[in-house]
């Protein structure tokens, strides 16, 4: 890691930044191993089963033909559980996925659910982000495969969403690379100022109003991968002799869009490296060694046939010319924050501090442990 | 750079739209500059052999051909009624061709086609016939390629032929003599088999 | 021997794809561009993309989303709805399309098949019949997206259409379209063995069982919609080809 892009990056003693500190707390809070993980996975999956008994599934997931994804619903399975598998797409799914996808779910006996995001207002919605100039154009399909998770899981009556999150290759991300994800004012604010269709279908969730429905509800997020000994290189290697899943080349290239995001806008517009935070825990969780780390770094992010193709087709579906996109690849990096986004009620209202601390006194916030679906 | 020879008839952008995906600079064109500054040319065309003919004598683009491949040996790939036109003469149109390889262009013979139906339409596997044609380098196992067509090559001589289908009985789907190259089918329509053979023909 | 082709068929409304249920309740189902470029890479054999609600609604192609859904694909492409005239079949043949498919015009203008297959040959033009049951059960061809009756059987109208000129019927059972239910054969293979054209059949397929009995009654290539877009019947969707499938056919 280092200091060009991340500009919160601090030092401590002996040259160790603040994210491994970070690290080994989120470690300490959320992850388990040996015999306390396996007790914990079992009286995990024996309280989803037991819940979902009667029903036709047990629980939802994500599905995105990623490594993560996929090994939760190998794990699922091995396990009994009867999960609903939920595939987000945004019209950028690459053959490849489709094609994991396909074995997972046929290998695995899972039925598959899919949310087609309206292409146009989807289109539109990117092309706002690209022309508002701000970092986490991911942000919003973030936002709308948890929006989506959840309006499932409630409208059925499954309580458990099983989540791809885990900490030993997700938790170190520089804040200032990404936004909130449960933030939908930010995205309403973009596409008000940059956008040209209205946003009708698009699923947005105002982030309290989620959190009573899931309280409602009774829905929980568990993150079974926290759960097990998560080694990337066997997992990948298991599913790949289990259910057949090929490589992408990169995390979360099984979205073209994400893959020339990750690849090329973010590395040349923002000087950011996704790859670095992602090596990082690897090199945390001791999976990797800080030098194999350094070596994949030292090669290209992209591979330049693929860059070129790519280009071509992303700049097709969005509908740019080489001059419009080039225009909006030179344009100064902003803030999110620069933009309406979702603050405290006595941030915004502050009048109505004292009724809120009223009502705060009669309904407490009860004291749960909340995993968030948003990594 | 290769140019695609605009005569009328073809499916050119589709040729064009592959060698784009391949990286292979490609133009369209019916200019004789541009044609004869070439480093190798694409002749498409489909549609009926008299027309073909007729369009490339009304256009001059025949005496330029003879000269740039029969003269100067500049690489040719003719696809379809452009292969056809390569050969001596057809019975569709009862036309005399351009006469660059030894062969004819016949109709299927209805006798051995033993009630298949013509056009011969839809994907066929072909044999190779001549391994060390460069078209074929690194092709995929299976060869397979699409056809539609209604008449096909005669050689009177094996020499030339680099592949054969079958359709009711074998016939000649692709031949070669030195710089002249042609097929019978059509690689802009035959994915990853057709890029194999257009990508081989820009690099020959 | 050759292959029997194996169709994807695409329906196009307003630039985006939906698919629907005996010709009613469409869903979406996504962009077309991308949709097509998974196809091709999964080597589909030959592809139909319809835009099924343009006769109804008086439209003509919108010819530049068309050319860019065919930028995408590298395997032959066919074309319908809306085309009127000599003149819409040249546009759509430039916009990357090798054949087009007519349907509704004939009914008003069956001359069209000529005039077409006369300047880019038979194999250019399908005639596409949508047959079913009228009010007072007999089969017949229909028109307008299955809501004009034509008077006429399938078998009378297939004849017609191929004397006409057409290169191929492509022949969809309506009240089979999106039930997973499998394929009408004996439809099919009274409309193959009266005509001498290849006759693709449409409406109905759950996978590669329902191609071969269609192959069997005499069908020479199998299209389908439903079976390569959702997981499965009443599931999500998901696009999927048979890569590599090769159902032979002996006189085809």
């Amino acid at each position: 890691m280092d200091n060009i892009a991340d500009p919160d990056i601090r030092f401590g003693a002996q040259g160790v930044c603040q994210y491994l500190q970070e690290y080994r707390q989120k470690e300490a809070a959320s992850l388990l191993r040996g015999e306390a993980a396996e007790a914990a996975l079992e009286r995990t999956v024996d309280r989803i089963r037991r819940e979902g008994r009667g029903k036709r599934y047990d629980c939802v997931m994500g599905l995105s033909g990623g490594v993560d994804s996929t090994y939760v619903a190998l794990l699922a399975r091995r396990h009994g559980l009867r999960p609903l598998a939920v595939h987000f797409d945004n019209g950028w799914n690459s053959e490849l996925s489709v094609m994991n996808i396909e074995n997972i779910i046929g290998r695995l006996g899972i039925d598959l659910h899919t949310y087609v995001v309206d292409w146009e207002e989807f289109r539109d919605l990117q092309l706002a982000y690209l022309r508002a100039s701000v970092v986490d154009i991911e942000a919003i399909t973030d936002h709308a495969i948890a929006c989506v998770l959840i309006r499932l899981a409630g409208q059925m009556g499954i309580p458990y969403i099983l989540s791809g999150s885990n900490v030993q290759t997700e938790s170190t991300m520089p804040r200032s690379w990404v936004f909130p994800k449960a933030d939908p004012v930010n995205i309403r604010a973009i596409h008000k100022a940059y956008g040209q269709r209205p946003l009708k279908t698009f699923p947005l969730f105002d982030a309290r109003v989620r959190y009573y429905y899931t309280e409602y509800k009774g829905i929980h997020s568990v993150s079974l991968l926290n759960l097990v000994d998560y080694e990337k290189k066997a997992v990948k290697e298991t599913i790949h002799r289990e259910l057949a899943w090929r490589d992408y080349g990169g995390k979360h290239y099984e979205s073209i869009w994400t893959r020339f995001y990750q690849g090329y806008i973010l590395p040349a517009k923002f000087h950011i490296d996704k790859r670095k935070p992602h090596l990082s825990d690897l090199v945390f969780a001791g999976q990797i060694s800080r030098e194999e780390a350094l070596a994949e770094l030292a090669q290209p992010i992209y591979d330049p046939a693929q860059y070129q193709e790519d280009r071509t087709f992303v700049l097709k579906k969005l509908r740019l010319t080489e001059q419009a996109f080039d225009e909006i690849m030179s344009l100064p990096p902003r803030s999110h924050y620069a933009f309406d986004h979702d603050r405290p009620l006595e941030e915004r209202l502050p009048f109505l501090t004292p009724v809120k601390r009223v009502v705060r006194w009669f309904f407490p916030f009860r004291n749960r442990h909340t995993e968030d679906t948003d990594a | 750079m290769i140019t695609i020879v605009n005569y009328g008839l073809g499916n050119l952008a589709s040729i064009q739209n592959m060698c784009r995906r391949l990286g292979i600079e490609a133009c369209i064109s019916a200019d004789r500059d541009v044609i004869a500054a070439s480093e190798r040319l694409i002749l498409p065309g489909v549609g009926h052999f008299r027309k073909g003919m007729e369009n490339l004598r009304e256009s001059g683009l025949k005496d330029l051909l003879d000269e740039l491949v029969g003269v100067r040996h500049r690489p040719i790939l003719g696809i379809c009624l452009g292969a056809q036109l390569m050969t001596a003469h057809s019975e569709e149109g009862d036309v005399d061709g351009l006469g660059w390889v030894d062969a004819v262009t016949v109709g299927f013979d209805a006798a051995r086609l033993g009630g298949r139906k013509v056009p011969h339409m839809g994907w066929a596997d072909i044999s190779i016939a001549d391994a060390a044609d460069p078209l074929w380098k690194d092709l995929p196992q299976e060869p397979r390629f699409y056809f539609v067509h209604a008449y096909h090559f005669r050689f009177s001589i094996p020499e030339e032929v680099a592949a054969t289908a079958v359709h009711g009985y074998d016939f000649a789907c692709a031949f070669r003599k030195g710089n002249i190259h042609g097929v019978q089918f059509h690689p802009e329509k035959s994915h990853k088999f057709g890029m194999r053979v257009l990508s081989n023909f820009a690099n020959c | 021997m050759a292959r029997v082709r194996i169709i994807p068929v695409l329906l196009l409304d307003r630039g985006g794809l939906y698919k629907t249920v005996r010709f009613d309740k469409p869903r979406y189902v996504g962009d077309p561009v991308n949709t097509v470029k998974i196809f091709n890479e999964k080597e589909a054999d030959e592809l139909v993309v319809l835009d099924f609600r343009a006769t109804l609604e008086n439209r003509s192609p919108d010819f530049a989303k068309m050319s860019e859904i065919a930028g995408e694909a590298f395997m032959p492409m066919a074309y319908g709805g809306g085309i009127r005239s000599l003149d819409d079949a040249r546009r759509v043949f430039d916009s990357g399309y090798e054949k087009v498919v007519l349907n509704s015009i004939l009914y008003k203008d069956r001359g069209l098949v000529r005039q077409i297959a006369d300047v880019f040959g038979s194999q250019s033009v399908v005639a596409s019949i949508d047959v079913r049951k009228n009010w007072l059960g007999r089969v017949r061809a229909f028109g307008r997206s299955g809501t004009a009756d034509s008077g006429m059987s399938p078998l009378e109208w297939a004849r017609i259409l191929e004397d006409c000129g057409a290169g191929e019927v492509m022949l969809t059972s309506i009240g089979r379209d999106g039930t997973w239910e499998g394929y009408d054969l004996p439809l099919i293979a009274e409309v193959a063995h009266a005509i001498g054209i290849p006759l693709i059949a449409c409406g109905g397929a759950s996978g590669p069982d329902d191609f071969r009995r269609a192959v069997e009654a005499g069908a020479s290539a199998v299209a389908a919609g439903s079976c390569f877009v959702y997981q499965k019947k009443g599931m999500g969707v998901l696009i999927s080809f048979c890569t590599g499938l090769k159902i032979n056919r002996e006189d085809a």
